[in-house]
């Protein structure tokens, strides 16, 4: 846990001096992500320093698990936190593996526990440590390059990681993927994260909560969904950008708003009239047929009118079918690409969980703007029922 | 032809010559060393500072060899060590300050910031960034500097034989006294030989103290 309180930083004295964070005031919890957010200038980057003591407090405090940082001597305290940054700032004198084993050979570990824990890094980072423990830092590639600077960062096994926009120069491409093994890796390693960063779109796909910082002061801290639904005020809003509906989408996943039970579905076994006569009373055109607990495809009026058999037989398989997990963003995609306004939601064994409609996609983002939160959710569990 | 006669015919007088010479260009070498990386480093941290000894040494060197001589021999007499060895080792060390004191503090300089951003937020504390990071990256302009300083030191000490200090200048400067062109090309021809092999010898120190890493990012980024 880290606090920062009433945190003021000055550059510089008198006539320049600039004030760069002003009345500081919020925690990051345990286990939790953080990403400080904003435009260059913005002061992100100075708390960050501030928190490993590269810059000095002019005002206020920081505490690490309660403890007041300045009580701490600098150079145990920036031992005991992680440390990655944009430039990486790999020493190029030094192996991958001399480069990983920094922090543990300053820490005095013992050779075999630093041999031991470099490999297991470098294979927490999918990089085979075989092949690059001893190469050197000008032989890889960017990406692989703050792939080591992560694990690096991880090395001494610290509870906090401070990280300065740790994939700010790598291409988009590597820059997904890499976002998305460090996202897989925190699942496990649970480290509190302070991460600096700049593009609004990392800070929602890899924060816990954003703290949007604007001219030294911090504007608004929440969770990103919050953030982009109930910006506090015009910079937010404007720092989150016009689409911000679509930001959303990012963040919700198929299982927050999937209908489980919905009404338009039958066995595989029925016979195509008795399907047909359903449809007809439920004045509906689509109709989802499950076979063995499995979506086995859909058929619709047209398509069982003129036939006699099980409709297993005439149903039409689905291209693609949703998961829990998937983003709202993916789902909306499927159903553009595929022209479809109902999809169905499996688990990992391809079992029928529910639907997921245009409809229901609509009216989660149109209520989480409405609304807070915690009426969000109740929002989404009765328009669940309205269109079961 | 006969210059190699010279040679051969004094061959132990020569040797003597050669190993005064290699003596003065040696230890002055190992005493600049020993004060101007430690001082190039030092002002690495202090900008002021950096300026005005990085100017002194440039004003040293302006100063031309036979005029520094000139200068500390009465100096140096009230402690009865006007001529000889001593100015010469001296004012060697002077010159030699120059490209020593800058190289370091150049190389220390160019030490990109974010790996010692990098370093210092690791934990590493001001010596063992040094030792660990910046004097590794910096060693390969730093003997740069040693090598410019002890070629240029080996032709300053053929002048010094002019205030008695020995070696090979004694040929140049006798010969030019007696009007003996044998004996003058021979100490023009062993100095020069001198030079190129120190140069080369340097070049090749330079090589062997540069880090794995650099080499590697050297052949790549070719």
């Amino acid at each position: 846990m880290i606090s920062y309180d009433h945190l003021t930083k000055i550059f510089g004295e008198g006539q320049d001096a600039v004030t760069a964070l002003e009345d500081v005031t919020f925690t990051i919890e345990k286990g939790e992500t953080v990403i400080f957010l904003g435009p260059s200038g913005c002061g992100k980057t100075t708390t960050l320093r501030l928190t490993n003591r590269l810059e000095s407090i002019t005002r206020g405090s920081i505490k690490v698990n309660g403890q007041n940082i300045m009580e701490m001597d600098a150079v145990q305290l920036r031992r005991q936190m992680g440390y990655v940054i944009q430039d990486i700032g790999l020493f190029p004198n030094k192996t991958i593996a001399e480069n990983i084993a920094v922090v543990p050979k300053l820490l005095e570990w013992p050779k075999a526990k630093i041999q031991d824990r470099v490999d297991e890094l470098l294979t927490m980072v999918r990089l085979d440590p075989q092949i690059y423990r001893n190469r050197y830092p000008a032989e890889l590639s960017g990406g692989q390059q703050q792939r080591v600077g992560v694990a690096r960062g991880l090395a001494a096994d610290p509870e906090i990681l401070l990280m300065d926009e740790p994939f700010g120069a790598i291409d988009p491409i590597n820059r997904e993927e890499i976002q998305d093994e460090f996202l897989k890796l925190q699942e496990d390693l649970k480290k509190t994260i302070a991460f600096v960063s700049h593009d609004i779109h990392e800070a929602i796909k890899m924060g816990d909560r954003i703290a949007l910082f604007e001219k030294g002061r911090l504007v608004q801290y929440e969770k990103p969904e919050i953030l982009l639904t109930q910006p506090k005020n015009k910079y937010v809003s404007d720092f989150v950008g016009a689409d911000r509906a679509l930001k959303v989408l990012g963040i919700i996943r198929v299982g927050d708003m999937y209908n489980p039970n919905p009404k338009n579905t039958v066995q595989g076994s029925n016979s195509a009239q008795s399907v047909l006569n359903s449809m007809e009373q439920r004045k509906d055109n689509f109709c989802i047929v499950l076979d063995q607990g499995k979506p086995a495809g859909y058929v619709t009026k047209k398509m069982v009118k003129y036939e006699e058999g099980p409709v297993r037989e005439v149903a039409e398989k689905f291209p693609v079918h949703l998961r829990d997990r998937s983003p709202a963003r993916d789902a909306l995609s499927f159903m553009l690409m595929y022209d479809f306004l109902t999809l169905c939601v499996v688990d990992s064994r391809g079992n029928f969980k529910g639907t997921l409609t245009y409809d229901d996609i609509q009216t989660t983002i149109r209520e989480s703007y409405a609304s807070e939160l915690e009426h969000q959710k109740e929002g989404q569990n009765e328009h669940t029922e309205i269109h079961s | 032809m006969s210059t190699l006669k010279f040679i051969l015919n004094n061959y132990n007088n020569v040797l003597f010559l050669m190993w005064e010479h290699i003596y003065m260009v040696g230890i002055s070498l190992l005493i600049a060393t020993a004060i101007g990386v430690p001082l190039g480093i030092i002002i690495t941290k202090n900008e002021n500072l950096a300026r005005k000894v990085i100017n002194s040494a440039n004003i040293m060197m302006t100063v031309p060899s036979i005029a520094l001589f000139g200068l500390m021999m009465p100096a140096l007499a009230l402690i009865g060590q006007g001529l000889g060895k001593v100015p010469a080792i001296i004012a060697l060390i002077l010159y030699s300050q120059l490209p020593i004191i800058r190289n370091t503090y150049v190389a220390i300089k160019n030490v990109s910031p974010s790996i010692r951003n990098a370093g210092k937020g690791m934990g590493m504390n001001r010596w063992e960034l040094l030792k660990e990071v910046e004097i590794p990256i910096a060693i390969p302009v730093i003997v740069a500097g040693l090598r410019t300083a002890a070629v240029m030191n080996i032709g300053i000490a053929a002048i010094a034989a002019y205030v008695g200090a020995g070696g090979l200048g004694v040929y140049i400067q006798n010969g030019i006294d007696r009007v003996y062109p044998e004996m003058i090309l021979a100490g023009a021809l062993l100095v020069s030989i001198f030079a190129i092999l120190v140069d080369a010898s340097m070049a090749l120190l330079e090589r062997v103290l540069t880090p794995t890493g650099l080499q590697v990012q050297k052949r790549l980024s070719q």
